[in-house]
C-alpha cells in the first residue's frame, strides 16, 4: 500500500433533527480523531454551503468520503457542488440496515445503539480511508 | 390579513462541525428546540437551503427566524438570508464566550466545561430572543416586526396550533414546509404554503369565486415571488386549483363545505 501526500476529507451531514444525523456527525469525528487522524481531514458543510474558498479548494484537491444522514444527501450534493470528487459516499440509514442491532435514539446525546452504529460506521470508512491509499493514523 | 396557521420561531445553527463553538452552536439550539421551547421553535440544517425543495429555501420567509453562529464567518445568518430570508435576529456563540470571558472551547466532539456554559448561556439568549419574536407580530413579506397597536402595553399570548404536515418528506431536520406544483400560463410552478393557504379558506367556507381568487392571491404574494404582469394568470390558475381542491374535500366528506360555513 502506497502512502499518499493528500489526507482524505471526511464531509458529514448537518442535520440536527434526527438521530441519523449525530451518528453521521460522531462516526466522522471517530474516524478523524481517533481512527484515522494523520489520513483524514473533517470539512464543514456550512463553510461548502457558503462557497467558502478554502473548504472548496479543499475537496476539489483532495478525494472526499461524504456521509449522509437522510436521503437528501445534503452532504454529498454540496460537495459535488463545489467541484469536489466524491470516492466513497455513505448513507447512515443503508448502514443502519446492515447493522439493525443498533438503533439510534437520541439527538443530544445518542443512545448505546448510536454511538455502536456510529463506530460501526467509522470502522467502514476507516476501512475505505485505507483502500484509498492511506496508512493507519 | 388572513392568519396562517401558528407563528413558531425557526432556530438556524451553523452546526460548524470544525470548530467547538460549532458544536455549542448545535447543542445551544437543541436545548432550546428541545427542552426550552419545544412548542414555539422549528428548524432546519443549513445546507436544506441548497438541497432540498422549495418549501426548504422558504423556511424563513414562512417562520421568522434566529441564525445561531458558532464563528464570526457568521454561515447561519449569512446563509438564510441569502437563500431564504433576512433572519430576526441573531447570535455568535465566540462573541458570548468572549462577553462572558468564559476561556477556549475546547472539544468539537465532547464540550469542555467551558464549552458547555457557553451551551446554557447561548440557549438561555436564544429562548429570550423566541420569547421576544413569540410576542411581535411578523410581517412575513417585509420580514419586520411590529406590535401592533392593539396590543401595545399588553402581555401577548402566544397561539398553540400546529402547522397541519404537508406534502414535503421531511429531512433529517424535518422543515417540510408543503409546496404545491400548479400549471400558470401551461408552466408548472412550486407555489409555497399553497395546501396550508386552500385548508384555511376552505375550513372559511370560502368558495371558489371573483372575490375568493384575489384574497388567495394575496395570501400566495407573501410566501411567493408573483412576477410583474402575472397576476391575472396566478389568479385564474389559483383559482383552477382551489376548485380541485374543494371539489376533492367535498368528494371525500360531502358536505363538509356547508358545514364549515356554518
Amino acid at each position: 500500500m502506497t502512502e499518499s501526500p493528500s489526507k482524505v476529507v471526511i464531509v458529514p451531514c448537518s442535520g440536527i433533527g434526527k438521530s441519523y444525523g449525530s451518528v453521521s456527525r460522531e462516526a466522522a469525528y471517530e474516524v478523524v480523531e481517533d481512527l484515522r487522524p494523520e489520513r483524514t481531514q473533517l470539512a464543514a458543510l456550512a463553510l461548502l454551503v457558503m462557497g467558502d474558498e478554502a473548504s472548496q479548494a479543499l475537496v476539489r484537491e483532495n478525494p472526499v468520503i461524504a456521509i449522509d444522514g437522510c436521503k437528501l444527501a445534503c452532504a454529498a450534493k454540496m460537495v459535488q457542488e463545489s467541484g469536489g470528487q466524491i470516492a466513497r459516499e455513505f448513507a447512515v440509514l443503508e448502514v443502519y440496515r446492515r447493522y439493525r442491532q443498533f438503533k439510534p435514539q437520541g439527538i443530544t446525546e445518542l443512545n448505546q445503539g448510536g454511538r455502536l452504529l456510529a463506530h460501526a460506521l467509522a470502522e467502514e470508512i476507516a476501512a475505505q480511508v485505507d483502500q484509498m491509499g492511506g496508512s493507519r493514523g | 390579513m388572513v392568519e396562517l396557521p401558528e407563528k413558531k420561531v425557526g432556530i438556524i445553527a451553523c452546526s460548524g462541525e470544525e470548530l467547538p463553538e460549532g458544536t455549542a452552536a448545535r447543542l445551544a439550539a437543541l436545548k432550546v428546540l428541545e427542552q426550552l421551547r419545544p412548542a414555539n421553535t422549528v428548524t432546519i440544517c443549513l445546507p436544506l437551503f441548497l438541497a432540498g425543495g422549495e418549501g426548504d429555501r422558504a423556511f424563513a420567509r414562512y417562520y421568522p427566524t434566529i441564525a445561531v453562529d458558532g464563528c464570526n464567518r457568521r454561515c447561519a445568518a449569512r446563509g438564510t438570508e441569502m437563500y431564504s430570508n433576512r433572519p430576526a435576529a441573531g447570535l455568535v456563540v465566540g462573541q458570548l464566550v468572549l462577553e462572558h470571558g468564559l476561556g477556549p472551547l475546547e472539544g468539537r466532539r465532547q464540550l469542555n466545561p467551558a464549552g458547555r456554559q457557553a451551551v446554557d448561556l447561548a440557549a438561555d439568549r436564544l429562548a429570550g430572543l423566541v420569547d421576544e419574536i413569540m410576542g411581535q407580530s411578523w410581517n412575513r413579506r417585509s420580514g419586520v416586526y411590529s406590535v401592533p397597536e392593539s396590543r401595545q402595553g399588553l402581555p401577548e399570548k402566544a397561539t398553540t396550533a400546529e402547522i397541519p404536515q404537508g406534502d414535503i418528506s421531511p429531512c433529517a431536520c424535518g422543515s417540510g414546509i408543503p409546496v404545491q406544483k400548479v400549471m400558470i400560463a401551461g408552466r408548472p410552478v412550486d407555489l409555497v404554503a399553497l395546501p396550508l393557504i386552500f385548508e384555511q379558506f376552505f375550513t372559511q367556507g370560502k368558495l371558489p369565486a371573483p372575490g375568493t381568487d384575489h384574497a388567495l392571491l394575496e395570501i400566495v404574494k407573501i410566501y411567493n415571488p408573483v412576477p410583474v404582469g402575472a397576476e391575472d394568470s396566478y389568479a385564474e390558475a389559483l383559482r383552477r386549483a382551489y376548485q380541485v381542491f374543494c371539489a376533492q374535500k367535498q368528494n371525500a366528506q360531502p358536505g363538509l363545505l356547508n358545514a364549515s360555513k356554518e
